[in-house]
């Protein structure tokens, strides 16, 4: 039988006992005890330890308690040797009932006159109740380090747990606060007995408390409080913060000083500027202070557009250059067989787009037919170089200085036939920006009486002075350029036409006649009549263009080039916007009208190469 | 660039081998066991404090394992099966209380700390087969089984030291026979561990654990005293 087996028997022996002494109490609503409570069992140092219950209701009757305990393996059942010690409701165990490492069984009884009532056991080893006292003699001052406070804590362990023997070992902790404030600040010394705690506020007062615990067991009780005053170095303190200010500040302002010096190139690296457009030539200061003049003249390049005539040349339709001279009109002659070979250099020399269709500029002729007139010179063409010298004589004789030209060529400046006829006329002279030569040309014709009689057929007006001629020149011209173009899309023909200025009648029509008819194998003019060779000019319509009217076909005459005589009284156009059925291709459209701030070139030619979109034929 | 990094992260594993090897070098030298040349002496106080400080910690791994049994394998409140629980080291006499020991001579002191750790080796082996094999035990307490297994072992090898230590030192006679002869200290009826159950070794061992860690303490303080004490 076990320990409790034992008690219950001799529990029940005993309240048998009582009751039989009791039977005759008063007759009372009495009940049983109720069952007391174990609380708990503690031990503060490992030598003795205190049991504590909570009784129940007593049910009236005066109730008496006892604890009752045996230890491991052993039947004796003991009771417990001090009720009193530590108090009410408690039994106390002293050293020598006290064994560690062995089991106690605890029991407390409730009895009274009509029962009793037993706890619950409780099994209970010493090493595992510990809870020792609070540490002892607790000492805190202030030190210094350094000219900085801190605090130095110090205790003593329980003066019951015996540490010094090895019997129990505890580890200590320690709270600390300010007394204004409520947060603890915990701090956890191990082992030892002493302890330093830093950072404190000047002039603070200071609340020190320590507990301590068993390696296996329960934290004891805070100890007492301890106060202490931390003395004030305020001063120290504030003359810290000021210095730490000045130098924040110093540096501040050093910082803000770099940077405002260096604001633009941080300015740069961080957002730098968005490039804009460049432009060759373009200043925006001058965009900035709004003379558009300037900006724009800076724009502009110089010798852009090219002052040379050499586009223009290109774009223009081509005019037949007709030199006054013989050895021009040889060089004339010869072009028309070398129209190939001097068209191929041409174009050789023009851009792509160029529309001539022929050599361009009197050099060039003068250079390839120059080259060829050797080669040429005994071609059959004497019956056209005869004519065309007779005709020729007659410009020369008449102080035919003028030319006509082709038109690219107009541009090409004429060293030895430019210059007569430009001294002539002053509105002639500059020689660069030509439409026709034979402007001048036939205005020297006009004014000398010693024209043939071809000239005198002409009907000059001051303006006509320069459109008949012109349309003479034009027509001239246009023949020729319409056998350039011919001979360029085929094979080089001996076919020239020439015409001559048979007459004008009154109505200002220059009547033509051309001096040898190939129109037949002309594309450009291929409804030349045979009777009658020329051309009349029908008119000048509105736009001040030279209408020429075929005579006798009716049909409208090859479209000539339209020119434009700015300095000469007028801007006539010359306009070739004859409807005309014949191909584009044969003959040279100028038809656009011509811009008078171009035109008027320096030897008071026409400047007909201001033209555009003249298309290639 | 990638060889400065590489040249400077191998001065720098250099320096960090030089460092420690002075420092291993300085006390990294083998704890003399029997008259060697060269090695570095632990003195007695220095043993003491290992041992105890493994002692701590082998019972602290008991508790652990007791508190995991008593939650998830709640002994049967059967008073006559827990008043029957009898320690199989019951039969090795302890001290049950501080006059107790401290009149105990040092010897025998010493005597019964081996006695118990002696006790406890093969019970603890098979306590940690038990656990390996029965899959009811999550990984961490088997371990734990196993790490009290070896630490059983180690103090017990540490306390010969001491006790050898102790010896040379002239503190304590040459009559400690668990030294001579361990097999000895067997009990006779050594087979009584194998009845009992999982819990109630652990409850034993937990106990026979704390008894050997404040026996350890009790002998430091009193042979070599020290602030701790």
């Amino acid at each position: 039988m076990g320990c409790g087996a034992m008690m219950k028997s001799v529990m029940e022996v005993l309240l048998l006992l009582m009751l039989f002494f009791t039977a005759h109490a008063k007759e009372k609503s009495y009940s049983p005890p109720e069952k007391p409570t174990q609380t708990r069992c503690r031990s503060p140092e490992k030598e003795t330890f205190t049991c504590w219950w909570e009784p129940g209701s007593d049910g009236g009757l005066p109730t008496t308690y006892a604890l009752y305990y045996c230890k491991e393996n052993s039947e004796t059942v003991y009771e417990c040797p001090d009720y009193h010690t530590a108090g009410e409701n408690s039994c106390f165990f002293n050293k020598n009932d006290t064994s560690i490492w062995v089991n106690y069984n605890i029991s407390v009884v409730a009895t009274n006159a009509l029962g009793r009532a037993f706890s619950d056991p409780v099994d209970i080893d010493v090493v595992y109740i510990v809870e020792p006292n609070p540490p002892e003699k607790l000492t805190v001052a202030v030190m210094e380090d350094k000219g900085w406070p801190f605090l130095l804590v110090s205790w003593e362990p329980p003066h019951k747990a015996d540490t010094r023997s090895g019997w129990i070992t505890l580890i200590y902790e320690l709270r600390v606060r300010l007394e204004e404030e409520e947060d603890w600040e915990m701090h956890h010394a191990g082992q030892q007995k002493m302890f330093n705690i830093f950072s404190l506020r000047s002039g603070g007062k200071y609340l020190v408390e320590v507990r301590c615990k068993p390696d296996h067991g329960f934290w004891s009780e805070w100890s007492s409080t301890s106060y202490v005053k931390v003395p004030d170095y305020f001063h120290r303190e504030k003359s810290m913060w000021i210095l730490v200010a000045v130098f924040s500040a110093f540096i501040f302002l050093i910082l803000t000083w770099l940077l405002h010096m260096n604001s633009h190139s941080l300015k740069h690296c961080i957002l730098p500027p968005v490039p804009g457009p460049k432009i060759k030539g373009f200043d925006k200061q001058l965009l900035k202070n709004g003379n558009s003049d300037e900006i724009f003249s800076a724009l502009v390049v110089p010798n852009f557009p090219p002052a040379s005539t050499s586009k223009y040349e290109e774009m223009l339709v081509e005019y037949l250059e007709v030199y006054v001279l013989e050895e021009q009109e040889l060089m004339l002659e010869e072009s028309k067989d070398l129209l190939d070979g001097c068209l191929k250099s041409e174009n050789s020399r023009s851009d792509s787009d160029s529309g001539r269709g022929s050599c361009d500029s009197h050099t060039l002729l003068m250079d390839k037919c120059g080259e060829t007139k050797e080669e040429e010179r005994q071609t059959n063409r004497e019956s056209s170089l005869i004519e065309t010298q007779g005709w020729k004589e007659e410009a020369i004789n008449h102080d035919t200085s003028g030319r006509v030209k082709t038109w690219p060529s107009v541009y090409s400046p004429l060293p030895q036939y430019g210059s007569n006829p430009l001294d002539k006329q002053s509105s002639l002279e500059t020689a660069k920006q030509h439409s026709l030569s034979t402007s001048s040309f036939l205005t020297q014709a006009g004014t000398k009486d010693a024209l043939g009689p071809s000239y005198t057929d002409f009907c000059f007006s001051n303006k006509q002075n320069h459109l008949h001629p012109q349309t003479l020149a034009h027509r001239e011209l246009q023949t020729r350029s319409d056998v350039n173009i011919s001979n360029i899309g085929r094979k080089r023909s001996p076919a020239t036409e020439y015409v001559e200025v048979q007459r004008v009648n009154k109505e200002d029509m220059v009547l033509l006649q051309p001096v040898v008819s190939r129109c037949g194998h002309i594309e450009g003019c291929p409804n030349l009549p045979k009777g009658e060779d020329y051309s009349k000019v029908k008119g000048v319509d509105c736009d001040n263009r030279l209408l020429l009217q075929r005579e006798g076909t009716g049909e409208d005459v090859c479209p000539l080039v339209d020119q434009e005589t700015n300095g000469e009284g007028g801007n006539c156009y010359t306009s070739s916007t004859v409807s005309t059925t014949q191909k584009p291709t044969a003959c040279m459209y100028t038809s656009m009208p011509l811009q008078e701030e171009t035109a008027l070139t320096l030897n008071g030619y026409v400047d007909t190469a201001t033209m555009s979109n003249l298309p290639s034929c | 660039m990638p060889g400065t990094i590489r040249s400077v992260s191998l001065v720098w594993v250099v320096l960090l081998v030089c460092l420690s090897s002075r420092r291993t070098s300085v006390g990294a030298a083998p704890i003399c066991t029997n008259g060697q040349v060269g090695c570095h002496v632990l003195s007695l106080d220095n043993l003491f404090d290992r041992v105890i400080q493994h002692s701590a910690r082998m019972h602290g791994i008991s508790s652990d394992l007791h508190s995991e049994f008593e939650q998830y394998f709640l002994p049967s409140k059967n008073q006559i099966g827990r008043l029957g629980r009898i320690c199989h080291t019951s039969t090795i006499i302890t001290p049950n209380g501080k006059e107790n020991a401290q009149r105990m001579a040092r010897e025998q002191l010493t005597e019964v700390i081996l006695k118990l750790l002696i006790a406890w080796r093969d019970p603890l082996w098979h306590f940690h087969q038990s656990m390996a094999h029965h899959h009811d035990f999550n990984n961490f307490s088997s371990n734990k089984a196993l790490e009290m297994n070896d630490m059983v072992h180690e103090l017990r090898q540490g306390v010969e030291k001491v006790a050898e230590k102790m010896q040379v030192l002239g503190i304590i006679s040459n009559s400690v026979t668990s030294l001579a002869s361990p097999e000895v200290l067997l009990p006779s009826d050594s087979a009584d561990w194998r009845l009992m159950k999982d819990y109630d070794l652990l409850y034993c061992f937990r106990r026979d654990s704390n008894k050997v860690q404040n026996y350890l303490k009790i002998l430091k303080c009193r042979i070599v005293p020290d602030h701790g004490c």
